[in-house]
């Protein structure tokens, strides 16, 4: 099936028969062997590409020496204990909590209520690096563009002990 | 009376095409697969539903692993000898403390100015350190970076 043929007597050579004949042999080369291989190195190589690059998500930081004045009542905390649970709040209100399956509804409704909401994170410093990105991914998702980081201190923590379990 | 003999006609089916094109995918997928890197250490990403792509070229890659060490790693082999020194040149990243890190991102984006800056965190690893990190990026005017993750479907 998958040969060449080289060399083939030419019917013109027959009338030349007083000439000394130069011997053409036929050869025939099997190729399946090479295009066994060749269909392997097909598959292996399909099998191990990977077209696509890796997912990120970017993050915009403001410049360090920046400071924004935000009005109480258009913050709004979300805390992160470092077991994962998510308390949040706007202004100087207690603390409420929140499961994180409903956090999108959460700040989906919050942000209609008051287009101008800031939203501040701050995620415990024991907590896990999943539970921001997760965090992020869902205020992404609710559109929530205007969030900043804030580094969790003692008094977030006495606030949120503060709140019955 | 003799059978009516069926006249068999021996199929010959010319492989030559289907062999040309799978040579052709051959070469294609020779010339085009790129071979994950050997990687320091082995990252669990954490998933989001964000559809930016990894920027192809010109990545400062700051790796956490889950048992919160630092990794830098640039892509390409010149910044890696440079600062990291000649024996460091073929590696991808090599391990850093949260100390020598903002000189390193300086010197790195004074050697190429359009470094991009890549995050690759495991899902376990310290959000604390975390943190730490994104100060450092604040301090050394790095104000935009990507965060590396899988993408989410749901």
């Amino acid at each position: 099936m998958a040969g060449v043929d080289t060399a083939a007597p030419r019917g013109h050579d027959k009338k030349k028969k007083k000439k000394k004949k130069m011997r053409r042999l036929s050869i025939r080369i099997d190729m399946t062997p090479m295009v066994d291989v060749a269909f392997l190195l097909l598959t292996f190589f399909m099998l191990t590409t990977t077209m696509s690059r890796p997912q990120t998500m970017e993050i915009n930081l403001p410049p360090s020496n920046t400071n924004v004045e935000v009005a109480m009542s258009n913050l709004m905390t979300l805390r992160v204990k470092d077991d994962g649970k998510i308390y949040w709040n706007i202004g100087v209100d207690d603390p409420k909590r929140v499961e994180y399956k409903d956090l999108r509804t959460l700040m989906v409704q919050q942000s209609q209520q008051n287009p101008r909401l800031i939203t501040l994170l701050k995620v415990d410093r024991k907590g896990k690096y999943r539970m921001m990105v997760d965090i992020m991914d869902e205020l992404n998702l609710a559109k929530v563009t205007r969030f900043s980081l804030a580094p969790m201190q003692e008094a977030d923590k006495k606030i949120l002990s503060k709140v019955p379990a | 009376m003799p059978k009516i003999k069926k006249a068999r006609i021996a199929v010959k089916i010319d492989m030559t095409p289907m062999v040309d094109v799978a040579f052709l995918l051959l070469t294609f997928f020779m010339l085009t697969t790129q071979f994950r890197p050997a990687e320091e250490v082995a990252i669990i990403l954490p998933s989001s539903h964000s559809a930016f792509k990894l920027p192809e070229s010109d990545v400062m890659l700051v790796t956490i692993s889950k048992d919160n060490r630092i990794f830098l790693g640039f892509d390409s082999q010149r910044l890696m000898g440079k600062l990291f020194g000649e024996e460091n040149r073929l590696r991808t990243s090599v391990e850093v403390t949260t100390k020598e890190l903002p000189d390193l991102l300086i010197r790195a984006r004074i050697a190429n100015p359009k470094l991009r800056t890549v995050v690759k965190g495991d899902v376990d690893a310290e959000y604390g350190l975390a943190e730490d990190i994104m100060d450092i990026f604040q301090k050394t005017q790095i104000t935009r970076f990507n965060l590396v993750t899988d993408l989410k479907r749901d």
